[in-house]
This record gives structure tokens, sequence and C-alpha cells, in this order.
């Protein structure tokens, strides 16, 4: 049995449980977070070396054999969103140092976080699917409780929404799998995927829409991402962020993972759907950018636009294309946390993340653009950034695939970001400060520092691309070739 | 050493913050070294080149994607390179000048240095990735030096206007690399040009051909495109001299000419570029005459230029290669002069409005030379560089006269803008000007001298430049070799005459300049029409107002209406599936059941409705209760009778929640409120959902079950897990992660309701100080905006709840 | 017997679908008990019903008898129903809060309440006096049209 499968779950989970003792010691709790978070990483790069090394790890915990008991497995994809979970907590835990109050922490905010990360890592590690359920119920209901911790009146309005319709989504998650287990009389995922083939093929695709819905709703897609931009602006800086990078790219990987593993016997219809969603998703998401006049809630409706990019990606199911959704991934989750950080700074420095009463920060704060500008370009895909290479490889795929329209939209998403970025940029940086505006010197180290470090991954993803890319597109072809998968679980490689 | 020469540049780049102020006054000519030194380098290759041995390098960049960044220096690339790093010399110190004393000094070298590496990127590249890598770079370096005066509203939307107008055309032209490169199989241009026949055969041909095009007119500014170049010239002078007059606004030309080898000759090819290059000299020939300020009626010379570049691009063929190149090289060394006069005028008299100044001459004599000196040049006079360029431009065109007809119209509006730009603010004996004028310090006239200077020794000496430089360009836009020389007299031939008719033509509108310019302006003053007002109407209105709109439309505020979006969109999707891909089949099910599970089903069935039709708390939480404990019994009744205990437990806990809970809820009736179109759309969307599920669940129930998990946990369970009850065993042994996860969700569910209910205890607690981050006053807080400064509305709040 | 139980899980499904997509958020939480009772009903179906043989290995054998329930959906609708219930008092609780600050349980209310400057008392009791001020448009919020006013204060029984 390999521990490192399971370490970056429960390192973080054994974690916040002390956290959760050491409640009424604040800074211990802040080290502690930081020093879980670190372990966290590196058992994680140790995880995704190992995966590199020695192709796709599985291990199940008690020895019973997969499929009876519940395996973990890491493979390219999972191994490689869990670094980037790691490095997005860890960013998160020192930024949080200088960005979560006193208050917050009393009622348990550490804890709660390591709670959420544990339940995110477990997410994309385990290799069963009510298990990804219980998963999924735990960063749920730790992001619940961070989503609201604090009670203020703006975070309870986003927090009803947020939660609501997260709850459905379970439910609907929870129905789905219900079914299919009914069908096949299994939960394992490598044995699913062959007991799914064997099925009534209409009525696994109908299942397959279920699948679709409940992650769909998770990953933010339209129609389904109203709760997104209506929530995400209003806790903590810190917890923002981490949603912003993290969650719905839990649910993203719950597609990548269901329609590259699962359900690929009707790819003309189930792929066909998430195309013309990815579509309406980047579309609308940008647009509803547009409309947006304060920095976070922009921020918030990219997420959904960016979405859309990799579901493109998964819709267009060739192996170039899946690389280029899961570039496209990690790109956006270091670039839009950083953003959200960002944001974090510039309420701090002017008081205010409101285009209309901010201004003047590039003449008064060059290093804060400069902050700004990176991971902002990278998501407009400007080269020789991150977001460039993502961009071009799901439009490469997508010419390739000869989806004209597909390829226009995001090509005119790709520019639709760029308006928005420069608004931010234009408004808040570059033009003079409101009339009566003071602009703080108040940036702590423990603000810049994961600002520069996510913003050097941007442009070292930018310039260094090749290795990035090598690893997405090993991702790719394991999931072109879900054998590989199955055989890591079930075959003899799969219980040591 | 290729691409060091390349990426030096960007190096010195990040540099130039941190040394420029140490430099003070000498920055401008320390900075200058790099591009003189690059030039003297790139000089020193010309030998090489002209021996037909370009200098080649590749480092693999993306080799899985065969993306490389791969240099290669031939004629026409060292031309440019040339232009980039003389003119460039001349700029840096200029700027030194011009911008002394200003605090972002330091940024704008960084910016302009940056931009003239990733200028050198653009025409030095043979991968097409490689070089859009550096052609939007220098879009990014031309939006921030666009914008340098961002207090400036001016600056700040010509800044946007020129990154997303390029930055559209960027995206197109990159679709067409991708589209090419893919079709193709290779991005390197060497080797798409040593093969022209394979881009022509390909399917793919002319979509890329049309893509990459509409990348190269809005770089260079083609008509209807070029509406953002004349609002560019809210950038510094420098910055206006250099980029958008002689160097970036060329990458368009030069990328076409790159490619026209294995692109050109098609009649798609022909038609397009002369027929969009003509439409830019006469829509930029007409604005001309209504500008006064002397940087914008540069900008509107150098659109015609571009628009003549384009034009002889689209014509090729050796002649058409020889006169673009000669023309080129002609507009690169009047109009940096030009524009860099323009600019001491601004600086050293205070205005930039031909009509305002006059009589300068006496106080500014070094300038008003070097504008003569450049504008003869540029209304193509001999013995200027600009003469031969513009006679061989019209002998290229002699076979297509609708296309010469319209140079030679706009070659005369050329005359007015010089003797508007380089006489008129001069001459006179009165000086008039905002400000006491007096002549620009060195740093401010040296490179201008120089460059016009070089103008009038090609202009004597043509073919010197032709051999070194001209003849090995044009075979890289040819495709083959050439073998021409230039001379500056040709005799009396038709161009000549052409030559004639334009400075005629020219001569008579500067005599009715005033009256003519007047006349328009009062009829155009305001009228945004065209791309001008197309670009007004789409961005700047068009956007918000769409984004606007549909964002309403689509995100409401409302729970309510995201459920209904999110619950129907399901239904439809389950729906549509079963409409295209079959739905389940069902057999008619065999009923087995005894009475009282019926009745245990009927109780379920009366207790869910119950709640749903509930107009009372009450009844609501009965019926649930009712619900909650009939599924209790039908675990009971099914052998499950741990299940039938815990959810036992469970709903008896959850019923009493609730009833804690509501006595603090308003108890009006329930159903207030509720909107009774949506109620019917609920209603229809709850009952196809329930009929779906139910459906689903039969189909699979109807289907053979596999028992081997089950049958394994059977076996399994008191020999190897030492249990007899295998509903535990599963719990605690077999799937034990879901238990510990189960026990994380209970604990964190708890922690959060704690948090949430800190402050209904009887005696109010103070406000949870959620909106200042620790250790500093922030009033406006993290996580509230609407909030803000209402601290005093909190604390009634706190005080509400010790009532 | 699958059947019918099937029949009954649809019923109370739906039941909760429509109670979910109400303005009122205290029936949004009806609803969500319901359909959460229902999926784990359809979980326990969809494992097949046994009557009368609980999946326990009797004294001295060292397997359930043949025919015995299916222990695996027992076991997961076990963890489902607890996460369930962890899930369900969060929202209770989170729904309470709601209403002490923002002094409303309506879907649509919630918005503008938002906007509302005023601060709303725990009881729901509105400050004697004026009637309240329209709301300010703040952010990208669009206030909405709808009623703003007295009919917001739907408690008719005041403080305990």
């Amino acid at each position: 049995m390999s521990w490192l499968v399971i370490a970056p779950i429960l390192l973080p989970l054994a974690a916040s449980a002390v956290a959760f003792v050491l409640h009424r010691r604040p800074a211990l709790q802040r080290g502690w977070a930081l020093a879980t978070t670190a372990a966290t990483l590196a058992a994680s790069l140790a995880l995704l070396a190992e995966v590199s090394r020695g192709g796709i790890v599985a291990t199940t915990l008690g020895g019973w054999p997969a499929p009876f008991g519940i395996t973990f497995v890491a493979d390219h994809l999972s191994a490689i969103l869990v670094v980037v979970g790691a490095v997005m907590a860890l960013a998160t835990a020192a930024y949080a140092l200088a960005d979560v109050d006193a208050g917050r922490e009393g009622l348990g905010y550490h804890p709660l976080f390591l709670v959420l990360v544990a339940g995110v890592h477990g997410a994309f590690l385990t290799g069963d699917l009510f298990n990804l359920y219980v998963w999924f119920e735990v960063l749920l209901i730790a992001s619940f409780a961070l989503l609201t911790l604090g009670s203020g009146r703006a975070q309870l309005e986003g927090g009803v929404k947020y939660v609501a319709v997260n709850l459905v989504s379970s439910l609907f998650f929870l129905a789905a799998i219900g079914l299919t287990y009914g069908l096949t009389g299994t939960l394992n995922m490598a044995d699913l995927a062959g007991a799914l083939r064997d099925a009534p093929p209409n009525l696994v695709t109908l299942l397959a829409m279920l699948f679709l819905v409940a992650f769909g709703i998770k990953a933010a897609i339209f129609p389904l991402f109203f709760w997104l931009p209506a929530s995400y602006h209003t806790p903590p800086t810190a917890v923002a962020a981490y949603f912003a990078g993290m969650l719905t790219k839990v649910g993203v990987y719950a597609l990548l993972r269901a329609f590259t593993l699962l359900f690929t016997g009707d790819v003309a219809w189930t792929h066909g759907v998430l195309a013309v969603l990815a579509g309406f998703t980047m579309v609308v998401g940008v647009l509803g950018a547009a409309a947006q006049n304060e920095m976070r809630r922009i921020l918030a409706f990219h997420i959904v636009s960016q979405i859309g990019y990799m579901i493109l990606g998964l819709a267009l199911y060739t192996p170039l294309a899946l690389a280029g959704a899961l570039f496209y991934l990690v790109h956006n989750v270091v670039a839009k946390a950083n953003l959200f950080f960002v944001a974090g700074l510039v309420r701090r420095v002017a008081g205010s993340s409101d285009l209309d009463a901010v201004g003047g920060l590039y003449r008064h704060r060059p290093w804060l653009a400069i902050g700004f500008l990176v991971p902002a370009f990278a998501l407009a895909g400007f080269p020789p950034l991150s977001g460039f290479w993502a961009k071009l490889l799901v439009v490469l795929a997508g010419l390739e695939a000869g989806a004209w329209l597909l390829v226009v939209l995001a090509l005119g998403t790709g520019l639709l970001t760029l308006y928005s970025m420069t608004k931010i940029w234009q408004r808040a940086f570059w033009a003079p400060a409101p009339e009566g505006l003071e602009l703080r010197r108040d940036a702590p180290a423990a603000m810049v520092v994961p600002v520069a470090a996510l913003a050097g991954v941007t442009i070292l993803m930018g310039v260094a691309v090749e290795p990035f890319l090598a690893l997405a597109q090993a991702a790719a072809a394991e999931m072109m070739d879900p054998a590989r998968y199955v055989a890591a679980v079930l075959g003899e490689g799969g219980t040591p | 050493m290729l691409s060091a020469a390349v990426l030096i540049g960007f190096a010195v780049a990040a540099l130039a913050p941190l040394a420029t102020p140490a430099l003070g006054a000498r920055a401008g000519w320390v900075w200058a070294l790099l591009p003189a030194g690059l030039a003297t380098w790139f000089a020193a290759q010309i030998p090489q080149v002209r021996a037909g041995a370009p200098l080649e390098q590749a480092v693999p960049w993306l080799p899985s994607l065969g993306i490389e960044l791969a240099f290669r220096l031939d004629g026409l690339s060292l031309v440019f390179a040339l232009m980039i790093t003389i003119i460039g010399t001349a700029v840096v110190i200029y700027a030194g000048g011009y911008l002394r004393g200003d605090r972002q000094l330091p940024r704008f070298y960084l910016l302009l240095l940056a931009f003239m590496a990733a200028m050198l990127g653009v025409v030095v590249a043979d991968d097409l990735i490689s070089l859009f890598v550096f052609w939007e770079l220098t879009s990014l370096t031309s939006y921030f030096l666009i914008g340098y005066k961002h207090d400036k509203e001016e600056s700040r939307a010509g800044a946007l206007q020129g990154l997303l107008i390029t930055g559209s055309g960027g995206l197109a032209m990159l679709a067409g690399f991708l589209l090419l490169g893919a079709d193709v199989g290779t991005f390197r241009i060497s080797a798409m040009l040593a093969d022209p026949a394979v881009v022509q055969a390909s399917p793919v041909y002319l979509p890329a051909l049309l893509l990459i095009a509409l990348g190269a007119f809005t770089k260079s500014a083609q008509f209807p495109f070029h509406v953002w170049l004349p609002n560019a010239m809210a950038a510094p002078t420098p910055v206006s001299s250099y980029l958008h007059s002689a160097t970036m606004v060329k990458a368009g030309v030069y990328l076409l000419a790159r490619l026209a080898p294995a692109m050109g000759g098609t009649a798609v090819w022909f038609w397009l570029l002369t027929g969009v290059g003509t439409a830019t000299l006469l829509a930029a020939a007409t604005l001309a005459l209504l500008q006064r300020d002397a940087k914008r009626l540069l900008a509107y010379s150098t659109l015609i230029a571009l628009g003549a570049l384009v034009v002889m691009v689209g014509v090729g063929g050796p002649l058409g290669a020889e006169a673009m190149l000669a023309f080129m090289v002609a507009h690169a060394l009047y109009k940096a002069p030009l524009f860099m006069v323009a600019g001491n005028l601004d600086h050293e008299a205070g205005s930039r409005d031909v009509t305002v100044l006059s009589g300068l001459g006496r106080a500014m004599p070094i300038s008003w030379a070097v504008a003569l000196v450049a504008a003869i040049s540029a209304a193509g006079l001999p013995p200027m560089l600009g003469f031969v360029g513009k006679e061989l431009a019209y002998e290229t065109l002699l076979p297509h006269p609708w296309a010469l007809a319209a140079l030679v119209a706009a070659s005369a509006v050329m005359v007015p803008i010089v003797v508007l730009v380089a006489w008129r603010p001069f001459a006179g004996r009165e000086p008039r000007a905002p400000k006491a004028a007096h002549e620009a310090p060195v740093s401010m006239w040296i490179g201008p001298a120089v460059l016009a200077t070089l103008g009038l020794g090609f202009g004597l000496a043509p073919d010197v430049l032709a051999q070194a430089l001209l003849v090995p360009a044009a075979a890289g836009l040819v495709g083959a070799p050439v073998d021409f020389y230039l001379k500056l007299w040709h005799g009396v031939n038709a161009a000549l005459l052409l030559s004639i008719a334009t400075i005629l033509l020219g001569a008579f509108l500067v005599l009715v300049w005033r009256p003519l310019h007047d006349a328009l302006r009062t009829r155009f003053a305001d009228v945004r029409v065209g791309p001008a007002g197309i670009y007004d109407a789409l961005v700047l209105r068009g956007i918000p107002t769409v984004a606007k709109g549909l964002t309403k439309r689509v995100q409401s505020d409302d729970l309510q209406h995201h459920l209904l979006t999110i619950t129907g969109f399901t239904v439809g999707l389950l729906a549509l599936t079963a409409v295209v891909r079959g739905g389940p089949t069902l057999a008619l099910p065999t009923v087995d059941g005894a009475l009282h599970e019926f009745l245990v089903l009927a109780l379920i069935v009366v207790g869910a409705l119950g709640t749903a039709s509930a107009h009372s708390r009450l009844r609501a939480i009965t019926s649930l209760g009712v619900v909650g404990f009939g599924i209790a019994l039908l675990f009971v009744m099914f052998s499950a009778p741990d299940l039938a205990v815990t959810q036992f437990l469970v709903e008896t806990l959850t019923v009493i929640v609730l009833a804690l809970v509501l006595t603090r809820l308003p108890s009006a009736l329930l159903r207030d409120g509720e909107a009774r179109g949506r109620s019917r759309l609920a209603l229809v969307i709850a009952a196809t959902a329930g009929a779906a599920f139910s459906a689903l669940l039969l189909a699979v129930t109807q289907t053979p079950f596999d028992r081997r998990l089950s049958d394994f946990f059977d076996a399994a369970s008191y020999p190897d897990a030492l249990g007899s009850n295998v509903v535990n065993v599963i719990l605690v042994d077999f799937r034990a992660i879901d238990t510990l996860g189960e026990i994380f969700v209970l604990a964190v569910a708890a922690t959060g309701a704690y948090a949430l209910l800190r402050r209904l205890g009887p005696r109010p607690e103070p406000e949870i100080a959620y909106a200042a981050p620790r250790g500093s006053a922030d009033p406006a807080g993290d996580g509230e905006p609407s909030d803000a400064g209402t601290p005093g509305g909190r604390a009634a709040d706190d005080g509400g709840a010790g009532s | 017997m699958e059947a019918p139980v099937a029949l009954t899980v649809g019923i109370v499904f739906g039941a909760g679908v429509y109670l979910v997509l109400q303005r009122n958020l205290l029936r949004f939480v009806f609803g969500l008990i319901l359909i959460s009772g229902a999926v784990n009903v359809s979980i326990f179906v969809a494992g097949r019903l046994t009557r009368g043989a609980s999946p326990f290995v009797p004294e001295g054998a060292v397997a359930p008898p043949a025919g015995s329930a299916n222990a695996l959906p027992q076991a997961l609708i076990l963890t489902a129903i607890v996460i369930g219930f962890g899930l369900t008092v969060f929202a209770i609780v989170l729904l309470l809060r709601t209403y002490e600050r923002l002094g409303t349980v309506r879907t649509d209310e919630l918005p503008e309440r938002l906007d509302d400057p005023r601060p709303v008392d725990r009881n729901g009791d509105a400050p004697a006096g004026a009637p309240r001020p329209r709301p300010m448009p703040q952010g990208g919020t669009v206030p909405r049209t709808g009623p703003s006013g007295t009919d917001a204060r739907d408690d008719g029984e005041g403080a305990p």
C-alpha cells in the first residue's frame, strides 16, 4: 500500500483535527496551517514525481482489493491537480496570515480551511464513486462554513445561494450514484468503466446527463453557474481566492474523469452536449464580466467563462484537446487565484475594489501593478504567459477537429477577456485616483509573497512551457486510454 | 548569436527601471548604446547575407507541437532589423531629451527597449508561433507606451483602441497561423517558403490567408482598421515616431512581404492587398485634410505610406519588391525626423497646432533645417530617397491605373502635409507660439538630423543602398534572386511626368488648403462616421450594453430563478436525451407487495404531498415527519433495521431542530408572496422531475443485478473482518474512509453552525471584527461592501439581539 | 415490489423539487429534506429489496444465509443520511442567521435587503418610524422593482 497516494488527503485532514484543538491559540494555528500545507505540497510533488516515473499508482485502504475496498488512484490527471491544489493551499495559507481577521480565526478558520483542502484532494484522488460523493460533501460543508464565517450580511446573502444550489447539486449527484449502482452493482470507477460498457446504452447516456448536471453545477458551466457570481465576491479574499482557484475545478475534474473514464460509449451525444454548453459558458461568462464594475465580481464571472475553455477541451475529446483543457485548468487556477489576491491587496491599499472608487495605483503602487498585469494578461492569453499556450492548445485542437464556431467563440471570448482586464487596468491603475482617495502603505509580506510567487509560476509556465505541456500530454494520453487506469486499479499492479 | 541579439534587448530593458535614475541626464545616451551596438552588429552581417547565406538559429520550445524559438536573418529581415536599430538609436537619444525629468522615465525606457527587442524578434523570427509571440509583445508595449500619459482620458482611450484592434487582428492571425501550420505540418517559415506549392494547394489556404491578412491589416492600420493610429498620437513623440511610424506599424507589411513567396501571386492575394491598400490611401489622404495638429497630420501621412506599401506587396514581382523596399526605407528616414521635429515644436514652442505656430525658424534653425530636408524627401522631390521610392512606386503601378491614380492623389496630399508641418510653423518674421521658443537641445536634433541626412545621401547614391540591402531583401520578397540597379535620375518617363503632376496638384492643394480645410471641418467636425464610429458603437457602447442586457436577463439576483433554471435545464436535458437517444425500456412491472407495504407507501406519498401543499408550518413539519417515519418503516420492512433506527433518530432530531428554529422565524403563511407563474412552472418541472426519476429507477431495477460486491462483503465480513453485522463491517472496515469523511462532515457542520450561532446568546456580544484585517483599521471591510460605513447599524443590530 | 417503491420515490422527489423551487426558504429546506429521503430510498431500491433477511451473520455461521438483503446500499445510505443531516442542520441554522441579519427568508427579498442600509432587528420587527427607504443600487446588483416595503414584515407572531 502506498501512503504517498493518500498523504495529500490525510495530512491536512489530521492536521485539521489538531487545529480544532488549538482553536484558542491563533498564532500556533497559523503556523500549523502553513506548515501543514507546505508538507502537503511536498507530498503532492513526491506523488507527481512517482506517477511520472512509474505510471499510475493505485492503493486500497485496509488491504481490501479493488473493487471491494475503496481505492485511491493517482494518475497524471489526479496528481497534477493535487499539486495545483497544494500550491494554492500553501499560497492561501500564507495570504491568510495577514488577510483573515482574529474574529474569523476564533471561529475556526484554520481547521475549516484544512478540511476544505483535504476534501479537495480526496475528490481528486479517490477511485470510488460514492467516496467521491463523500469528499464532495467534506469540501462542500467546509466551504459553506468558510463562506459564511463571520456572518456578514453580504456573506449570508451570497451564502444562501451558494449553499442552496450546491445542496441540490449534491442530491442530484447522490441520486445518480444510486442509479449507477443499481445498474452495475459496483462503485469502483475502474470497475464501472467496464460495467457501464455492458449496460443498456440509452440508460447509460441518461445517467451521463445526470452526472453532467451534478458536476456541471459544481464546475459552474452554463446554465448552472448562477450561484458563483452571486457568492464569490463576499468572503475574505483568502477564502475567495482558493474558492475561485480550486472549487470549480473539482467539478471540472469530475467532468473530465466521468467523461473520459465512465461515459465514453456515446461520445457523439455526451460530448456534443458538452461542446454546446462550453460555447455558451465562454460567451455568457465573459459578457457577464463585461457588465460588472467591481473587481471581484468581474473576476467571478471570468471564472465561469474560462471553465468554458476547459469544457471545450473535454468536448473535443482528442489528446491535444484534453492536454489543452488540463493546461488551461492549471494556468487558470494560478492566474485567477492570484487576481483575487491582487484584488484583496487593492482593497487593502485603496479601501475598495470598486472601479469607480479607486485609481492611481500604477503611479503610486507600481509593484502592485505588475502583480496585476502578469495574471491579467495571462488570463487574456497574451504571450509569453501561461494563458497564451493554454488558449493556443485549445484553439489548435478546435481547428484540427474542424469546430470552427467554437474556435471563433473561444477567440472572441479571449478578446472580451482582454477588454475586461484592460477595464480594470485602465480604471484602477491608470486613471488618476478619485478625489479624496488616500492610498495606504499597507502591503504585508504575507500577502505580497503569494502574489509574487504565483506570478512567477504564470511566467514560468509561459516561458518554459514544455515540461508543463509534457505532463498535460501524459495526463491526456491516460485519459484517452482508460484501459491504463483500469489496469492499474484492477490489474496486478493495483493492489500491492 | 542571432537569438542573443534579439533577447539582449529584454535583458537590458529589465535593467532600465533600476539604472535610469542613476544615469540622470545621460540616460538617453547610455541606453542608445544598445540599439547602436545592435545596428553595428546587424550591419556587419551584410556581407554574409548578401552572399545568400542567411544566419539561422533554432532552439526547441514546444518540441511536442513542433514549435521552436527559431530565428533567421536574410535580406528582408536585415533591412527591417537595421531600420529598427538605427531609428531606435535616434529615438532613444531623443527621448532622453524629450522626457527629461519625467518621473516615469525609467518605466519608459523599460517599455521602449522591450519594444525594440520584440520588434527585432518579429522580423527575424522563423517560426510562426515565435513570430506571433513577439508580435503580441509589440502590441502590448505599444499599449503601455500610448497610455504613457495615463492621467489623460485621451491617452487611455487611444491605448485601449490600439490594443483592442491590433489584439483582435492578432487573434485572427493566430488562428490563421495554427490553421496553416497544422495543415502544412510545420510552423517554420523558411520551410513554407521553400515549398510554396504546398501552401497554395492547401485546402486552408484561403481562410488562412484571410485570417493572417486580418492580423497584418490591423497592425499596419489598413482601412478600415486605421482608426487606431491617429489616436495613438496621444503617446509621447518618441513613441509616435518609432512605433507608430517607423517600425511597429510596418510589422504587418513585413509579415505580408515575408509570406509573399508562399502565399502571394494568387488573384485573391492581389485583389485583397491592392484593394485594401488603395482604400487606405484614399481614406487617409481625405482625412489628412481635416487635421491641423502636426502629429495627426503626420499620422495620416503614415497611413498613406502604409497603404502604398501594402499595394506594392500585393503587386509583387521584382519591380514591386524593389519599389516597396525603397519606398519603405525612404519613409522611415523622413517620417521619423518629421515626427521628432513636431515633437520639438510641442516641447519648445508649446503647441503642435500648425495654424497657431509661425515664425519659429529663427529661434529653432536646426530643427527647421532638419524638417526641410525630411520634407523634401516626403514630398517626393529630387534629390532625395523619397523621390526614388515614389518614382519606383509609380512605375510599379503603371499596369494598374486605378491604383496608380489613387497613389498619385494621395502623394499630392503629402505636399500640403509637409508644407504645414515643416514650413508653416517656421516661416515668417514674427515668432508666434504659446511660449517663447528656442532651439531644442542637441539630443533632440542630432538623431533626426542624421536620419534626414541619410535620406539625402541615399537619394544621391541610391545604388549603394540597393546593392547592400535592397537587392538581397527583394530576393526574400520575391522568393528568388533578383538583380537591379537604383538610380536617382531615370530621364523623362511616365513616372517623372506623374511626379510633376503630383507636385502641381499638391501645390494647388497648398494654395486652397485653408478654405478647403475649414469647409471640411465644419462639415465633418463632430461626425463620428465610418470605422471610427463603428468602433465607438461596437466597443464603447455596444459591449457594455449587450453585456448588461444579457446579464440582467440571465444573472438574476433571485435564488428561486437560479433553481428554476437548474432544475428546468436538468429535466429538459434528460427529456431531450431520451427523445434523441431513446428512453429507457420499461417492462410492465410485476407487483407482489403486501397490503401493509402499500399502506406505508401511501403514508409516505400523503406526507410528501402534504408537505408540498401545506399552508402552515405546523402542518408542513408534521407531514415531513410522516414521510420520514414512513421511510423508516420501509427500511424495517425490507431488512434494514440499522437504517430504520438511524432514519428514525435523524428524522426526530431534524424535526426538533426545525421546531426550535421555527420559533425564531416569521410565522406568516408559507405560501405568501409566491408568484403564480413561477409556481406553475415549478409544478411542471417538479412533476417531470419526479416522473423522470421514477422511470429511471424503474428501468434500473429491471436490469439484472450484479451482486459481486455484496457477495464479497457477505463472505469476507465474518472470517476476515470479524464482524457479524455486514452493514457495520462495511462502514467501519471495507469502506471506513467513507465513515471518516462523514465524521468530518458532521464536525465541520457543527463548527459552521456554531460560528453562525455565536451571536444568538442572551447577551449581545461584540461584533466580530470580520471587517478589519488584523492590526489595521479598515473601515471598508473585506466581506461586505454594503455594510461599509454603517458600523452603527451593526451595533444597533446587536442591541436588538438582546431583547 | 421495486416498482411501487420507485413510483413512491418519484412522487416524494417531485414534491421535494416543487418545494425547492419556492420563494420561501423554509419551504426550500422542507424540499431538501424530502429529496434527501427520496434519494436515500432510491439507493435502497437500486440495491434491490429483500424481505425479512437482514444481512447478519447468524451465530455459528461464517456468512449471512443465502438470499439475505444487500448490505452495501444500506451502508451507503447510512453514510448519506448522516451527511445529509449535517448539511440540513447547517442549512437551517444558516437560514435562521440570514433571517436575523437580513430580515427575510424570501429569495426575492434577500438581494434588496442587502442593499438596504438600515439594520434589521433580529426578531424581524421593523424599527418604528417611516417606511423603508428605497434600496440603493450598489455595485453590480440590480435592485428589484418588486415590493420592498412593509410586506416584508411577514412576522405575525412577533417576539417570543
